[in-house]
């Protein structure tokens, strides 16, 4: 059962991956695809040596540890929350659950509006409090909150929803047998809930890791990685040099420069989650 | 938890007043920005809608051939999950039990993990040709087998952590009964990871739903546009946004997905809950 | 569960199959556009076309940079999926270097000079001079805007120098409004923002010889003007810059037409942008020109019958119709139009612009030069980096740029 899916994995990964790693030992250019020259390790040497990609790896990085901790640390508390409620669950969990599904696109355009720095209402809330208004998104102070505050509020639910599906699976006898020797609340959190949802919990680590690495829609949209280079990113660097002016064979060892370190971060989760028993 | 029901109740009911007013201000603006005629939109918003039109929407389907769309969304979206869960929740569970694939597993999880990673302008190049020399590319499979790919291998990697927490006795016991391996696995595998399954597969036609990359390379026709592609063009640095508009396509798009998400959420809390598993 | 899976791939080819094969209508004729009000304009006049060549016209409307990458994709199949294209100016030389567009000229197309000169100009290879690949669908050259209420109360006159408008923005700011607005997001807003007051002062980003010169003294004192402006005003994003304006919260700003100006009604005065550094000094060109192009593909498979529909669509008869979709004509014949000017009251001072604007470096490479351009641009107004430190960094990201 698992070769269909194989085969079709491989048919879609191979070749174009294949490709990839080809092409980033060469000069690849899209709209020149006859000069196409083997190049060596000339990308990578590039890249490496950039200070815009020095300081997109540093942003990207930053990012995708605080947005990680943050999300899975909110997630998980929503879920202890609304699964501890005797009612109002479902409602709950749809109107929490809303950030996730809307369009990358709206969600940064809704966010623009209300954090602009002319008639936002954000700024407007502020001024109510005596506060004088903030330019958001092109300050050097804020622009790399804002756009994490933003993410947060989108993928928040992401981390609740997978913690919550996990902590449905938590047996419930395990409680009852703490119960009868006298555990606290705290003690059955710790020593029950999270060993049963941990599976659960680095689900969410992998996937938010790897995600918040390829931050690209809302900076693009938001800051194009400004203001003085504060919010750019990897994707966005491999986007500007690469693939917006069709420099192919740059792009991919981007591309692979970013695979190696996603596969280097998520290893160590990896390793650990899928030990298995 | 229960010990904490009662005792906590008011600091409770603060941090969901808190938990809502975080998670829904941003969609109220959205709703009610889409419902306020242009004029006031143009400067200070106030935090009430002055005016009331549903225009924003009616330009939408008039103007954006935002009907169709929806349709292209809707099929795009239900063809490739139906295809995306049949494949990945049994290869999930081969590559899950430890004793048949023990080889295969990881470095199948890392590849699952590649494409998640790589740019998809890296996919596109060969598909694009391929599809192109099979003559092909003017159709929808291209985008169907595209959101197939990315959410097969999200689907695999995501139900092997469910199937991994189920305890082998279950499955033991089931096979000294007699259960053949296809029984096993849709009347005893299968309903104990319902909650599993139910975010999976909201979270994958999320993806979906939401998937831009991919539809805008392969989109050649005006028909075949998709909900985020039509999203897309109402926003550039060269013609100013229309504020009415944005919104009203985020509230069209993010309605379906509602219902879908109410739909799967009630699988969520089936499965082990409802007592499968009580040891 | 195997007897399924094969039953469902079974009905999935059929299915691909069916969809893979369905039989071809009509010929038809595909599009990449810039999505928005170009493809308004197309939809607009499309049908008479559609009708006489029994034909039928697909226009994809895409975002900018999507437009770009699918026009690349495309141009590696041997016989294109897109028979026109719509370029905006910038990526002219790059398209021209490999081959992207045919060449009209061989095609037995004749230039026509109503197009206004600045325009042609643009759809040459090499510019100005060589055969001709690409018509101006759309014209687009960049205005000063201003609140003429605001203007009024001080008696403010129409700037045509530098000094004077930072004059003008002090004097609002010290009553506590917005004197100019800048428009100084990182990346193509704060070049497109800067450059026109860099070519007032007579600087520009390459000398003849393509050597970089952005850290001439031209660049340091624009660039500091340009700082010396937002101390007096705002930094917005465009939606606000025009809000702003319009409103008379803000006094001035630059713009594009189409963001003030819709149809018949323009939210704020303009002007062609100031061109010299203070009244004494002399006049360069400042108006930053950014036309959308239309060529047909060097890989289509229509290209004679693309070809007309690109002459159709940019006839003065079209651009006519055009202009009440919010198509904005390049033909001095139709800006000068006494019918249209009289609804559309800014032609003539867009014909102006366009006669003396200024066209961005002519490089294949401009994308990235103007990525770090705007880099350093942004680390300078946000006190990141002095005003002579970015300008040297940006010389240094510029050339290592340029060595491809």
């Amino acid at each position: 059962m698992s070769l269909p899916t194989i085969v079709v994995l491989a048919i879609l990964t191979i070749f174009p991956l294949g490709y990839t790693i080809y092409y980033s030992f060469t000069n690849f250019n899209m709209l020149k695809p006859k000069a196409i020259k083997f190049i060596g390790l000339g990308n990578f040497e590039k890249i490496l040596a950039d200070p815009y990609f020095h300081q997109a790896l540093g942003n990207t990085l930053k990012f995708m540890v605080l947005a990680v901790i943050i999300e899975t640390v909110l997630g998980l508390l929503t879920a202890l929350l609304i699964n501890s409620l005797e009612s109002g669950q479902k409602l709950l969990r749809t109107l929490v659950l809303l950030p996730v599904v809307l369009p990358p696109v709206t969600v940064a355009l809704i966010w623009r509006i209300m954090l602009s720095n002319n008639y936002g209402i954000i700024n407007k809330m502020l001024e109510a409090f005596g506060a004088a208004p903030v330019n958001w998104l092109n300050d050097v102070r804020t622009a790399f909150y804002c756009i994490l505050v933003i993410d947060v509020w989108q993928y928040m639910p992401f981390a609740f929803l997978l913690i919550y599906a996990s902590l449905q699976a938590v047996p419930k006898s395990q409680y009852e047998a703490a119960k009868i020797d006298g555990a606290s609340a705290l003690q059955q959190l710790f020593f029950i809930t999270i060993p049963n949802i941990m599976g659960g919990i680095i689900l969410v680590v992998l996937l938010r890791s790897i995600d918040s690495i390829r931050l690209f829609d809302k900076v693009n949209i938001l800051t194009r990685g400004g203001p003085a280079n504060t919010t750019a990113t990897i994707t966005q660097y491999i986007y500007n040099y690469g693939v917006g002016n069709y420099r192919i064979g740059y792009s991919s060892a981007g591309a692979i420069i970013m695979t190696l370190i996603v596969l280097l971060i998520s290893s160590l989760y990896v390793s650990r989650a899928f030990k298995i028993e | 938890m229960g010990i904490m029901k009662k005792k906590t109740s008011w600091s409770k009911l603060v941090l969901i007043v808190i938990l809502l007013i975080w998670t829904i201000f941003p969609i109220y603006w959205m709703i009610s920005l889409s419902v306020r005629n242009s004029d006031e939109l143009r400067s200070a918003i106030p935090l009430l809608p002055q005016s009331f039109t549903f225009d924003h929407f009616l330009r939408l389907f008039k103007e954006k051939d935002m009907g169709n769309a929806l349709s292209n969304s809707l099929q795009v979206t239900f063809i490739s999950l139906f295809f995306a869960l049949l494949f990945g929740l049994a290869s999930a569970y081969v590559l899950s039990r430890k004793r048949l694939q023990v080889k295969i597993s990881k470095p199948t999880l890392f590849w699952i993990l590649l494409i998640r990673i790589l740019p998809p302008i890296a996919f596109a190049i060969p598909l694009y040709l391929i599809m192109t020399r099979l003559g092909l590319i003017r159709t929808k499979i291209p985008i169907i087998s595209a959101h197939i790919m990315i959410n097969l291998a999200f689907i695999v990697w995501f139900m092997i952590t469910f199937y991994l927490s189920l305890p082998q006795e279950i499955e033991d016991s089931a096979r000294i009964d007699g259960a053949t391996e296809l029984q096993l696995f849709s009347r005893i595998v299968l309903p104990l990871v319902a909650p599993g399954i139910a975010s999976v597969a909201i979270l994958s036609f999320m993806t979906s739903w939401n998937e831009y990359l991919y539809g805008v390379i392969f989109v050649q026709s005006p028909k075949n546009y998709t909900i985020p592609l039509v999203l897309a063009t109402l926003n550039s640095e060269q013609e100013l946004a229309e504020y009415g508009l944005i919104a009203a396509g985020g509230v069209i798009s993010l309605l379906p997905i509602m219902l879908f998400v109410i739909f799967a959420q009630n699988y969520l809390i089936s499965g082990l809950s409802s007592g499968a598993v009580k040891e | 569960m195997n007897k399924k899976i094969l039953l469902s791939i079974g009905i999935l080819a059929v299915l691909l199959l069916a969809a893979g094969f369905a039989p071809a209508g009509q010929e038809t004729l595909t599009i990449a556009a810039r999505g928005g009000s170009h493809v308004d304009a197309m939809n607009a006049v499309k049908g008479e076309f559609e009708a006489a060549n029994n034909v039928t016209i697909e226009i994809l409307g895409l975002e900018a940079a999507d437009l770009k990458q699918k026009i690349g994709l495309d141009s590696l199949n041997s016989t294109g999926e897109l028979d026109l294209i719509m370029i905006d100016d910038p990526w002219m030389p790059e398209f021209a270097e490999s081959g992207v567009m045919a060449n009209l000229t061989e095609m037995g197309y004749v230039e026509d000079e109503d197009f206004a000169a600045a325009s042609r100009a643009i759809g040459k290879d090499p510019y100005g001079e060589g055969d001709v690949y690409a018509l101006p669908f759309s014209g687009n050259v960049m205005l000063f805007f201003y609140n003429k209420a605001l203007f009024d109360s001080y008696g403010f006159d129409v700037p045509t120098d530098w000094a004077t408008v930072l004059s003008y923005a002090e004097k609002v700011k010290a009553d506590g409004k917005i004197g100019y607005v800048i428009r100084g997001q990182q990346g193509n807003p704060i070049v497109s923002d800067y450059l026109p007051i860099l070519w007032s002062y007579g600087g520009n980003v390459f000398d003849q010889e393509m050597n970089v010169i952005i850290n001439s003294a031209e660049a340091k004192s624009a660039l500091e003007l340009y700082m010396k402006l937002l101390e007096n005003g705002a930094n917005f994003e465009k939606n606000d810059i025009v809000a702003s304006v319009s409103d008379g919260k803000a006094a001035m700003s630059l713009g594009w037409p189409s963001w003030y100006i819709s149809g018949e009604t323009a939210a704020a005065a303009y002007a062609p942008i100031p061109g010299k550094v203070d009244q004494t000094a002399e006049t360069n060109g400042s108006g930053m020109i950014g036309n959308w192009m239309m060529a047909v593909t060097a890989n289509s498979g229509k290209k004679e019958l693309a070809l007309q529909f690109l002459e159709f669509v940019t006839s003065a008869e079209s651009q006519k119709i055009e202009a009440s979709f919010g198509g904005v004509p390049t033909r001095a014949s139709v800006l000068t139009d006494a019918e249209l000017t009289a609804k559309y009251p800014y032609f003539p001072t867009l014909l102006e612009a366009t006669n003396n604007s200024v066209v961005r470096p002519r490089t294949p490479l401009w994308s990235n030069v103007e990525t770090a351009l705007g880099t350093e641009l942004s680390s300078a107004i946000s006190g990141v980096k002095t005003v002579d430190q970015a300008l040297a960094d940006a010389v240094a990201a510029i050339e290592a740029v340029m060595e491809e």
